[in-house]
């Protein structure tokens, strides 16, 4: 490490440097265009969206107990979309999808990260709406 | 004589890419973030530049992103289209910094250059095929993840770079 110092110019640093607090500030004030904010009183809905257009959007409490899987065919084939337990996963991605990123993604819960199948032109995120009910009148 | 030395490095170059395009593929990588990537194959695109200059290093890119697609199946596919949009943006971004700012950047503050505009050039063009905004969640940890990875792309590249010759009438100045 003492020696990578060495290798760097000035400007070198100053990218680096300035890169780090660009990221860094990025990822702790994540932009997120569908956010809401979760806690008491929010419901987390799933939406999968193919190309533009939403195709399907429903609550994450109906995912509990028992597994859903989803179907949604896109330009290279049929992507298999799994719901439990209020997480949510890309299971099976079409065969002609190489890298298979969607897949590796793994289960999202939260609001923010999404699972991207580019080949296949699909995403699924989860969004937090209001309910308009608090925790305390439950 | 000096355009036969260029043809074989150019040949040289391109297939060094590709093997270095497959080799990073067989490295099992945890998904830090979904199309996070080492960019090996950037070296060469970086290497080709300080070597032959601009124009060798784009015919040598170009070359390389569409043997790599024929061999993998993949022309004219999304795939094809993102490593296209990525490296092109990359590539360009690198020669401005490499021409303009020679003095005040190392090769390592170019190659990192290189590494963010691959991110941000790549993620524009899955926005206009996904269409969703949402995608730019992962601009950030891109470019975080630029940053190491650029410095070690940089370095190898130097290195490498030290022991080769610059091909005459090829080097810094074509463009």
């Amino acid at each position: 490490m003492k020696d990578l110092w060495h290798y760097l110019t000035r400007n070198d640093k100053i990218l680096i440097l300035f890169l780090l607090v660009l990221s860094l500030s990025g990822i702790l004030f994540p932009f997120n265009p569908f956010q809401g904010k979760t806690g008491e009183g929010t419901e987390m809905f799933l939406v999968i969206q193919k190309g533009n257009q939403e195709e399907i959007r429903f609550g994450l409490e109906s995912t509990y107990g028992e597994p859903l899987y989803i179907e949604v065919e896109g330009p290279i084939g049929i992507s298999i979309i799994e719901a439990s337990n209020g997480k949510v996963r890309m299971k099976e991605a079409p065969p002609d999808d190489l890298e298979k990123t969607c897949v590796k993604t793994g289960w999202i819960e939260n609001p923010g990260p999404m699972i991207i199948c580019i080949p296949n032109q699909i995403s699924i995120w989860i969004e937090a709406e209001e309910t308009g009910l608090d925790g305390v009148s439950w | 004589m000096r355009n036969t030395r260029k043809v074989v490095l150019i040949g040289l170059l391109v297939s060094l890419g590709l093997i270095l395009h497959f080799v990073e593929a067989m490295i099992p990588m945890p998904i830090l973030v979904p199309g996070a990537k080492l960019g090996l194959a950037n070296i060469v695109n970086l290497i080709a530049l300080v070597l032959i200059g601009f124009r060798g290093g784009l015919t040598i890119f170009f070359l390389r992103v569409l043997i790599g697609s024929l061999y993998a199946g993949t022309f004219l596919s999304i795939n094809f289209y993102l490593s296209l949009g990525g490296g092109l943006t990359g590539y360009l971004f690198m020669a401005l910094v490499y021409y303009l700012f020679q003095d005040k950047f190392s090769l390592i503050g170019v190659s990192i250059i290189g590494a963010v505009f691959h991110n941000l050039g790549q993620l524009l063009i899955a926005y206009f095929i996904i269409k969703n905004p949402g995608i730019f969640y992962y601009l950030p940890y891109l470019t975080l993840l630029a940053i190491p990875t650029g410095i070690g792309v940089g370095l190898i590249t130097y290195f490498t770079s030290r022991y080769l010759p610059v091909v005459e009438g090829g080097g810094a100045g074509d463009g």
